[in-house]
């Protein structure tokens, strides 16, 4: 437990935002009271941004939170380096509370521990595509020649080579989205906050991007929080994942447990229409193998052998090729569970 | 057929329905403005959906729905109605023609009394003087009929008064919810807009037109008002009075700041002498090869170019120490608007309160006639180009200010939070991203103040700057057209030539 909570590198506690010139009356009577977004916008001119978030990130995790628009992932990613203030709640990172840091200190752990991409680019129009690159070391009071060596690295890791000494504006959008996401790698950080960083690319380079990032992020071992609205994407990089609506977190789970048990019909709604086959695994389905009535002709002496840790994909290749159930086994080849093919199929269709 | 293969797809589309917040906006009466305005909006036309209320009462319904400028757009028209109305019913029509004709009977009258007295001592002039008492009285008999006849034309005044106010009270009837409409539609956004109806906006709109219309209606068709009424019952000496305060408060001033004042001056004085020692007193050859350099170094090619022309100009016609006396003039009094003015400007952009408080003051800079400002400058300053810089500062650098405040606010906040994220301090915000983001905006307000500060030279030489202004101010002496105007030109050339250099150095960062 201690070794856990020493990794944990993003922690938000009851965090809450709410917009307008009300905002600390409307939090006062949701905490008493308890209304909702709509009564707080209507009683109080007030918008609920975030809603008593708490989740935590622990060390080299790609942590997704997905939504759909105006949910509040913007307004939450930026509660952890504090470019918004909570109205209340608490901030962990790395370690340290961020509500307490001194504005000198938290402008240093900007500096050289968070890489931040964003969602409208944020490019600064004035400077060259390196000059953007380079602007996070600048600020650290780097060498030129070592912003240029950087900077240099950083681009080609995206696929811009040869674009350095461009302006922002003569790039595409997706290009720019680029620069952003080599801005945000250049610095180095510990954290990287990327608000949907891959939104605007088309599905190629983006798919492209989501490989290279998360081999990317396994080396170097940073810790994500990836903003995306995008469940196919979330599912792709994240460790876990957090769904969240109107504000509030509706459920935190490793994309197999969001797939295989969503927690409302909201999140329902959005597996629906994922492929079950590479997030479920054969544990999930199994019988164990002592519970397993053979039907005639089955003979489970017969059966091909897996681990119970291969996914939904690997069974049906290896299903195809026999008539008998597949028998699974634990790490040191004991028979632990049996798929049939009924079980299977139904695995497919349901994701359990 | 066209209709068949393309079903309308937005007859499904269901109707909002606005009428719980028309009847919220709208107070009293609520079920017709929610009939009325949402068949306005609707059809987006008013069909024939007469307000009765703003038709019978005019102005009174426009306050107690709020609609203050409609309220006082139609007071007054119906007052300008109701004058000529009043002016038709009991207006004196001929009073002046009559007062005309009293008087020259009196004359005539006069006249005759002298001719008899001269008929009696013989005196020759009593014909003369009988034959004027005769025109005269014919002219007062002409004076009569014209009295008369304007007296007769009271149904003119009578029909138009009628006319007109039956006009306006149909325009209102007829656009009254057209415009309620769009108060509306303004008072969905902001909230704070006037709604309902308001008995307290009735009352005040009451006790207004019943102070305005008597009032006025007495003014205007009663052919001798009391003299309350027409010149404002004041004693003159409120005005000599403070008048005679304030200069003894500027007078005090000047004595008790005279060291403040002294070290301004000594300060503008040193940045005026460095320049002149540059352009008035080195030799013009030196000074013309110095600004073409530089105009060609800092702008472009063309700027050298328009430069050496301008040069030519001036030095051919003889008007070259005076053009850079007014440069030195221009160019300290453009310093130090743009050395004050871009700290303000950002100030200003940072703080909402200081920029209310200080908005009317620059409103004042740049309304203000300058010789207002010219006589307590004088007071303070004495005369001499120090004084003359000042003035031109006062009157040349709101813009520069403005215009650097608008410009930072108009900097994209996200590129400003992305700097925050990174890690950049205010000051590193305010010179890496926001000035630079804001410098076409402030540019602008920098060519202002350059052009600004140059019309102000011949303002300036009243006071003893010397250069181009006091040629134009003597011109203007001798009603010498042609020196003006040879002048006047120099100025304009000295103008652009310091306005493109200046330019020309962001021109070409922008081209890049
Ligand atoms: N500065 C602000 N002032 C008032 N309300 C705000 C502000 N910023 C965000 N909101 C509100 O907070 C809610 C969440 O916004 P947010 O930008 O976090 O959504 P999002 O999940 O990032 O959406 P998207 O996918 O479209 O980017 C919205 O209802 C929005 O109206
Ligand atoms: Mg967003």
């Amino acid at each position: 437990m201690n070794d856990n909570e020493k990794d944990i590198v993003i922690e938000l506690k009851n965090a809450w935002k709410i917009f307008g010139e009300r905002a600390s009356e409307a939090m006062a009577a949701v905490e008493s009271e308890g209304i909702g977004k709509a009564e707080v916008l209507e009683q109080y001119g007030a918008v609920v941004g975030i809603a008593d978030c708490s989740f935590s990130v622990r060390r080299g995790e790609i942590f997704c939170i997905m939504g759909l628009s105006g949910s509040g992932k913007s307004t939450l990613v930026r509660h952890v380096n504090r470019l918004i203030e909570p109205t209340s709640g608490e901030i962990y990172l790395l370690g340290e509370d961020v509500m307490k840091l001194s504005p000198t200190a938290l402008r240093e752990m900007r500096a050289k521990r968070i890489g931040m991409v964003f969602q409208h680019m944020a490019l600064l129009p004035h400077r060259s595509v390196r000059d953007n690159v380079a602007y996070p070391l600048e600020i650290r009071g780097e060498s030129k020649s070592r912003r240029w060596d950087v900077s240099q690295h950083s681009l080609s890791l995206v696929g811009l080579d040869g674009f350095e000494d461009r302006f922002p504006r003569e790039l595409s959008g997706g290009m720019q989205q680029r620069v952003g996401l080599a801005r945000a790698l250049a610095s180095d950080p510990d954290v990287l906050l990327m608000d949907e960083p891959f939104s605007a690319l088309d599905p190629l380079i983006r798919r492209q991007l989501q490989d290279q990032f998360m081999a990317l992020s396994d080396q170097l071992h940073k810790t994500t929080l990836f903003i995306t609205h995008d469940l196919d994407e979330a599912i792709r990089l994240g460790t876990r994942i957090a769904i969240m609506k109107d504000g509030r977190i509706v459920q935190i789970g490793t994309p197999e447990e969001i797939v295989t048990n969503p927690a409302d019909d909201y999140v329902r709604d959005f597996v629906q229409n994922i492929s079950k086959l590479k997030l479920v695994f054969a544990h999930t389905i199994q019988t164990p193998i002592s519970e397993y009535k053979p039907v005639d002709g089955e003979d489970l002496s017969q059966s091909p052998r897996v681990s119970q840790d291969v996914d939904l994909d690997y069974l049906i290749d290896v299903a195809t090729n026999t008539t008998q159930p597949t028998v699974t086994t634990d790490e040191s080849g004991n028979d632990v569970g049996v798929v049939s093919k009924d079980r299977l199929l139904q695995g497919i269709r349901d994701g359990k | 057929m066209a209709e068949n293969s393309q079903p309308d797809v937005t007859k499904d589309i269901p109707k909002i329905d606005l009428s719980d917040s028309i009847r919220e906006f709208s107070g009293q009466n609520s079920d017709y403005y929610v009939d009325t305005l949402s068949q306005i909006q609707a059809t987006g036309e008013n069909l024939n959906l007469w307000n009765k209320a703003a038709l019978l009462c005019g102005p009174a319904w426009c306050a107690a729905r709020g609609l203050w400028n409609l309220f006082w757009l139609f007071t007054i028209a119906e007052l300008v109605a109701l004058v000529q109305l009043g002016k038709g019913i009991w207006g004196d029509l001929g009073a002046s023609k009559m007062a005309e004709a009293e008087q020259l009977t009196k004359r005539a009258h006069d006249l005759r009394l002298e001719a008899g007295v001269a008929g009696v001592t013989g005196d020759e002039s009593a014909e003369s003087s009988a034959e004027i008492a005769m025109n005269l009285e014919k002219a007062a008999e002409l004076a009569i009929q014209q009295a008369q006849a304007a007296a007769s034309t009271w149904w003119l005044y009578l029909i138009a008064g009628i006319v007109l106010y039956v006009v306006l009270r149909y325009v209102l009837g007829k656009f009254a919810n057209r415009l309620y409409e769009l108060q509306y539609s303004a008072w969905r956004l902001n909230k704070k807009i006037a709604s309902g109806f308001s008995m307290q906006r009735l009352t005040i709109a009451l006790v207004i037109l019943v102070i305005l219309v008597p009032l006025t209606l007495y003014r205007f068709t009663v052919s001798s008002p009391v003299e309350w009424l027409v010149d404002v019952p004041v004693d003159n000496a409120y005005y000599t009075n403070s008048a005679n305060a304030l200069e003894g408060w500027f007078d005090r001033t000047a004595e008790a700041g005279k060291g403040v004042f002294d070290g301004i001056t000594a300060g503008a004085q040193s940045v005026l002498d460095a320049m002149e020692l540059l352009l008035v007193d080195a030799p013009w050859p030196v000074v013309a090869v110095f600004l073409v350099v530089i105009a060609w170094r800092v702008a472009s090619i063309r700027v050298a170019i328009f430069t050496a022309a301008s040069l030519c100009y001036i030095g051919f016609l003889g008007l070259w120490e005076a053009s850079m006396v007014s440069i030195v003039l221009v160019g300290a009094a453009a310093f130090f608007c743009i050395l004050i003015g871009i700290p303000l400007g950002i100030w200003f952009s940072r703080s909402e309160k200081a920029y209310a408080v200080a908005r009317p003051v620059l409103d004042l800079m740049q309304t203000i006639p300058p010789f207002v400002y010219l006589i307590p400058i004088i007071a303070f300053f004495g005369t001499g180009r120090v004084p003359g810089i000042l003035a031109t500062i006062i009157f040349a650098m709101p813009p520069v200010i403005r215009l650097t405040a608008l410009g930072l606010r108009q900097v994209p906040s996200t590129v400003v939070e992305a700097a925050v994220a990174f890690g950049a301090t205010k000051w590193r915000i305010l010179v890496g991203v926001e000035l630079p983001l804001a410098t076409p905006a402030i540019m602008t307000g920098v060519n202002q103040t350059i052009l600004m500060s140059l019309s102000m030279v011949v303002i300036a030489s009243l006071i003893g700057a010397k250069g181009l202004g006091q040629e134009v101010l003597t011109a203007l002496q001798y009603v010498a057209k042609g020196q003006g105007i040879l002048a006047g030109l120099a100025i304009l050339f000295c103008a652009m030539m310091l306005d493109r250099i200046v330019q020309g150095r962001f021109q070409r960062q922008e081209d890049q």
